[in-house]
């Protein structure tokens, strides 16, 4: 986007020097310190032998990459994160366009009501609700297996650890999807309707033909900064299986997290860190690109 | 005209097992927060306490302290959520009225920050902190977001939207630039006030990573990182952990549905802008 041109001012007055000046220089410190500094730092200690507790840092070369590389850990992890995304975006997209169309349609009552209840869980902080979900997926007296008279036990059993770490995010994040897509729904031009319905259009050809076509940035924002989302999700492996049954659940956060902080190999988990910052630094530029492209179909 | 009712009925049927989901494992929380343990965990098992007891709140609040966790997060998102929206406001403001060499660069450095995972960061500034001495301290948990990208970003699109002649009117009558910018943009950025503020404080409230590393002393910890002791020490201490875990959500909640409107508008303006 770029900002019209501002008629240049002739007299810049001391007062707006001194406060760009403070602003400035607070700017560049901090995002200094506290990003570009850090990157630099992470990327250097991914060469190292890091481990704060016992006081090392030793260039150790690439052997931290070669580990990463060479670990099926990583590896599953790394599929695991991908089945993980994909899942929970697509789950995220669909449920989120069902609901919102259904919220949309002139038929439903009471919208307001159902869209305040949806966005609920979304604001929830999310280590709280991970720990009611815990006990939600206990075998013997948890909610879930009440409710649907199954005796799982969700997080032990290996065919269900993901599962339930799905229907948590699922759980957790479609409110937000609803309120986006609604969002977009309503600003679409509702002439285009009117004129469907003259030609009497059947509502899901009015849905499949007007509003998916038109609603394509949205939704592409949406799967985008889901993806991005996701892709750094450790909490509710954390709480829900740590990683477990053995390593099934294991995602690549969570291996940065689990490195780090419980095992302190600092620099092993910084090079795993800069892997996800590489990947996520594509999907954004790639979404950029694609972004575009669409913005100027619509143009032309 | 009865396929229009039935389709009707299918679709209030749909946005009704939406409902259910989403508020089911909240009252379930809330309505265990009254059992007591041996309740909890009983082979027959029924949706609502048998009796209304608040000894797991008596007991969090007396045995755990919990009282002063709550306030310590309180205090921990609500300075953070003054400071950012503060800071975020004057980059705004200089950011977007201001033209000088290098601004765009800066603001583009600043925007890109916003897709580093905060994983990459993390280390380091664990790091940054020890160096400082600042570790188990408030100053490590607020100085490293002092600044908000998103916030910044946010800020100066609402800046944006202020005509300049209104500023250039202020300057002529002698005004200066602190002056035109507290007295005159600060009160009209008032809707995305509200919507940083939202999500700065929601955001601070949830936090757990960053103060489960920073804070060491029990008396200084925050709500979140608090929960986790009930799954060690506590472990089977499952009406605990139901009390403690309905503290942390239901104020989120009851401020929510009392500031829903602003909520919704805070989100829709965010994606639409972004």
């Amino acid at each position: 986007m770029r900002i019209p041109r501002m008629p240049a001012r002739p007299l810049q007055s001391k007062s707006e020097v001194i406060l760009r000046n403070i602003v400035v220089v607070c700017l560049i410190a901090f995002f200094i310190t506290f990003f570009f500094a850090p990157i630099l730092i992470a990327l250097i200690g991914s060469f190292h032998l890091w481990n704060p507790l016992k006081g090392q840092f030793v260039f150790n070369g690439l052997t931290n990459w070669k580990t990463a590389f060479q670990s099926s850990l990583f590896w599953r992890s790394m599929g695991n994160t991908v089945y993980y995304c994909v899942i929970a975006v697509v789950a995220r997209v669909v449920i989120g366009m069902a609901l919102a169309s259904a919220l949309f349609s002139r038929l439903t009552a009471g919208k307001s009501v159902f869209r305040t209840l949806y966005y609920l869980p979304t604001i929830t902080p999310m280590i709280a609700v991970a720990f009611v979900w815990k006990f939600m997926f206990q075998p013997r007296f948890g909610l879930l297996n009440q409710v649907l008279g199954t005796q799982i036990n969700w997080l032990f059993d290996s065919h269900y650890a993901m599962f339930a770490i799905l229907l948590l995010t699922i759980w957790k994040d479609f409110g937000y999807a609803v309120v986006i897509l609604l969002g977009g729904m309503y600003a679409l031009p509702s002439d285009c309707y009117e004129a469907a319905e003259i030609d009497g259009a059947s509502s899901w050809q009015r849905f499949s033909y007007i509003t998916l076509p038109l609603l394509k940035p949205t939704t592409f924002f949406l799967i985008i900064t889901s993806l991005i989302a996701y892709f750094q999700n450790y909490i509710p492996v954390m709480v829900l299986t740590e990683g477990g049954p053995g390593t099934i659940t294991y995602v690549a956060s969570y291996i940065i997290y689990d490195q780090a902080f419980v095992k302190y190999n600092f620099g092993y988990s910084s090079a795993i860190s800069f892997i996800l910052f590489v990947i996520i630094a594509v999907l954004t530029l790639v979404s950029f690109r694609a972004n575009g492209m669409l913005e100027g179909r619509k143009h032309a | 005209m009865i396929r229009r009712r039935v389709y009707q009925g299918i679709l209030m049927l749909l946005l009704a097992a939406g409902c259910v989901a989403t508020t089911l494992p909240f009252l379930w929380m809330l309505s265990s927060s009254f059992k007591t343990n041996v309740e909890i965990s009983a082979l027959q098992q029924r949706f609502f306490p048998r009796t209304l007891s608040f000894q797991n709140y008596r007991d969090v609040f007396s045995k755990l302290n919990f009282l002063r966790y709550f306030m310590n997060s309180l205090f921990y998102a609500g300075a953070l959520t003054l400071i950012t929206v503060y800071t975020s406001s004057v980059s705004g403001f200089v950011l977007s009225k201001y033209r000088f060499k290098g601004r765009e660069a800066l603001f583009g450095a600043i925007m890109a920050t916003m897709m580093v995972p905060g994983v990459v960061t993390m280390i380091p500034r664990y790091s940054i902190m020890q160096g400082l001495d600042l570790i188990d301290t408030y100053r490590s948990l607020l100085i490293p977001a002092v600044f908000t990208s998103f916030g910044i970003f946010l800020m100066r699109q609402s800046c944006k939207g202020i005509p300049d002649e209104m500023l250039e009117a202020a300057r002529i009558d002698g005004a200066n630039e602190f002056y035109v910018f507290h007295r005159i943009v600060f009160p009209m950025l008032r809707n995305a006030i509200s919507s940083i503020a939202i999500f700065q404080f929601l955001w601070a409230w949830e936090d757990y990573l960053w103060p489960y590393l920073m804070i060491r002393s029990e008396d200084k910890q925050v709500l979140s990182v608090a929960l986790n002791m009930f799954s060690g020490r506590y472990s089977t201490d499952y009406a605990g952990l139901f009390a403690a875990t309905s503290i942390t959500i239901v104020p989120v909640v009851v401020c929510y549905l009392v500031f829903q409107r602003r909520f919704i508008a805070g989100i829709s303006s965010a994606a639409v802008k972004g």
